[in-house]
């Protein structure tokens, strides 16, 4: 078990160095930093409002970088493995297939907490040029953003094991995070409509997590303990799911 | 009585492609049965599409047999008492250009299971054996083709193995790296390692293996020993083309 845990932190470490090291992060660095310090143009705009514009502006531009980054790197890491006959290097040696997926996937989580962590320090450097406070609920609402994260990535991983291409996975992964943050107005219309419509709805319910739970705004500045367990119930549930396609996956 | 390295039994594989509607069946081998025994060197021959690549990834459990049934060194491919004793070099290995061999290598030990000193000592001494040290402070985007395959050779060595298996080890490389590999393959069996090299090189197979597997579209057409190519008229050559016409 003991090098089990060592192999997952060997996968991750060099999972997070590769990621880090690949052109495609310096591209999504450089833009992410554009977009934030574009966010201080929608604050100036909103002149009286200027601290909270920033403050949600910028924070949404973080969030939908980090998720077009994450879902990019999910959807194409295993299958590029497969493609550069990487995986047959792991997969030929004593290596648990359960523990190359932790790994890969703590590995991406690794990655973009680093993201989120940048862009946040760039985002709060700006406002405090503003001459605005760091708002108090900040680090919830990162938090929050890395929940996400941690749940479409996971899904993403999932999709990535039985889709035919990167480009599904990322539209796949897409729809569900967007579906995910109009669970509440389709709890409303599964209750409301009669039917298969009905039926339909409440199993789409039960089959897309509910991204709005970790909406700070919508918690009351912090996140509840469900958020964390939902998370968690979520990112290990499609990891289970993941590791079940890959664990007879032939290469 | 010797547990064979590799034990082969009325093995089948067919590939199974999705399509649309149903699905599509390919052979890959067909009632394959054969052993390897500790300490040899054997060679797989065949032309494109026979079976040699199905074969290698068998045994390192990358694919799962259809019918029949593998195993190395007595135990289920899968198994890590299986891969602990193996070393696989893929054909063509890839690594992250941005990486030096030592790092490659590291990371790879660890996957091995190696730690501590014993994974510096075991990167030290396939970076040597393989001839890679002068090039330690490269990159691998700064590698030749002949670097790769030494570096692929070296990660195949780092553990150990009581089993080395090789997917076309001197494929496109020049005469010198393939004289240095050659050397190098004859000391890893002097120290009583088996070896299972698959090439299209019919002279190089003849140099090192002292028995030959030729496949033909998915069978086993004959297995050839040392003393019967050397006693051919035509050598490996001749019975390799009169098996597979």
């Amino acid at each position: 078990m003991r090098r089990s845990f060592s192999t997952v932190v060997s996968v991750a470490l060099n999972s997070f160095s590769e990621n880090v090291r690949n052109k495609f992060f310096a591209v999504f660095a450089v833009f992410a930093f554009a977009a934030v310090y574009a966010s201080v143009l929608a604050g100036v705009m909103a002149v009286d409002q200027e601290a909270r514009v920033l403050t949600d502006f910028g924070l949404t531009l973080i969030e939908l970088i980090a998720l077009a980054y994450a879902l990019f790197n999910a959807s194409s890491v295993l299958l590029r493995e497969a493609e550069t006959k990487t995986i047959y290097l792991v997969f030929s040696r004593p290596v648990p297939r359960w523990a190359y997926l932790a790994g890969k996937l703590a590995g991406s989580l690794l990655t973009s907490a680093v993201m989120l962590a940048l862009m946040g320090a760039m985002h709060l450097l700006l406002l405090r040029l503003r001459g605005f406070p760091p708002p108090v609920d900040y680090a919830w609402a990162l938090a929050g953003s890395l929940l996400k994260l941690s749940v479409i990535t996971s899904l993403a991983f999932f999709v990535s094991l039985f889709s035919t291409s990167a480009v599904s996975t990322l539209v796949i992964s897409g729809v569900i995070w967007t579906a995910g943050h109009f669970a509440i107005e389709t709890r409303f219309l599964a209750e409301h409509s009669p039917g298969v419509k009905g039926g339909l709805l409440k199993a789409a319910i039960w089959l897309i997590p509910n991204f709005q739970l970790f909406n700070v705004r919508d918690s009351g500045g912090t996140l509840p303990l469900a958020a964390f367990a939902t998370a968690a119930l979520w990112t290990v549930g499609a990891g289970l799911a993941a590791l079940a396609l890959l664990w007879r996956k032939e290469f | 009585m010797t547990v064979p390295a590799v034990s082969f039994s009325g093995v089948g594989k067919v590939y199974k492609r999705p399509r649309l509607l149903g699905a599509q069946f390919t052979t890959g081998i067909r009632d394959l049965s054969f052993e390897l025994q500790p300490g040899e060197i054997t060679g797989l021959l065949g032309l494109n599409g026979a079976g040699k690549t199905t074969i290698m990834k068998l045994i390192t459990g990358l694919l799962f047999p259809t019918s029949g049934k593998v195993s190395v060194f007595g135990y289920a491919p899968s198994r890590t008492e299986a891969k602990a004793r193996v070393g696989y070099l893929p054909e063509l290995p890839y690594f992250p250009p941005q990486l030096r061999p030592v790092e490659a290598l590291a990371y790879y030990g660890r996957l091995s299971g190696l730690s501590g000193a014993t994974l510096s000592s075991a990167v030290g001494a396939a970076m040597s054996r393989t001839g890679l040290e002068p090039h330690a402070g490269k990159r691998v985007s700064e590698f030749s083709k002949g670097m790769l395959q030494r570096l692929g050779l070296a990660q195949a060595l780092l553990h150990g193995p009581d089993l080395l298996l090789l997917d076309e080890p001197v494929s496109g490389l020049d005469p010198l790296a393939i004289h240095d590999i050659r050397g190098l393959l004859a000391g890893l069996n002097g120290e009583g390692r088996a070896i299972f090299l698959s090439s299209h090189s019919i002279s190089e197979v003849e140099k090192l293996c002292s028995r030959v597997l030729i496949m033909v579209r998915g069978s086993l057409a004959r297995t050839v020993l040392r003393a019967e190519w050397e006693a051919a008229p035509g050598g490996l050559e001749g019975i390799f083309v009169e098996a597979v016409k």
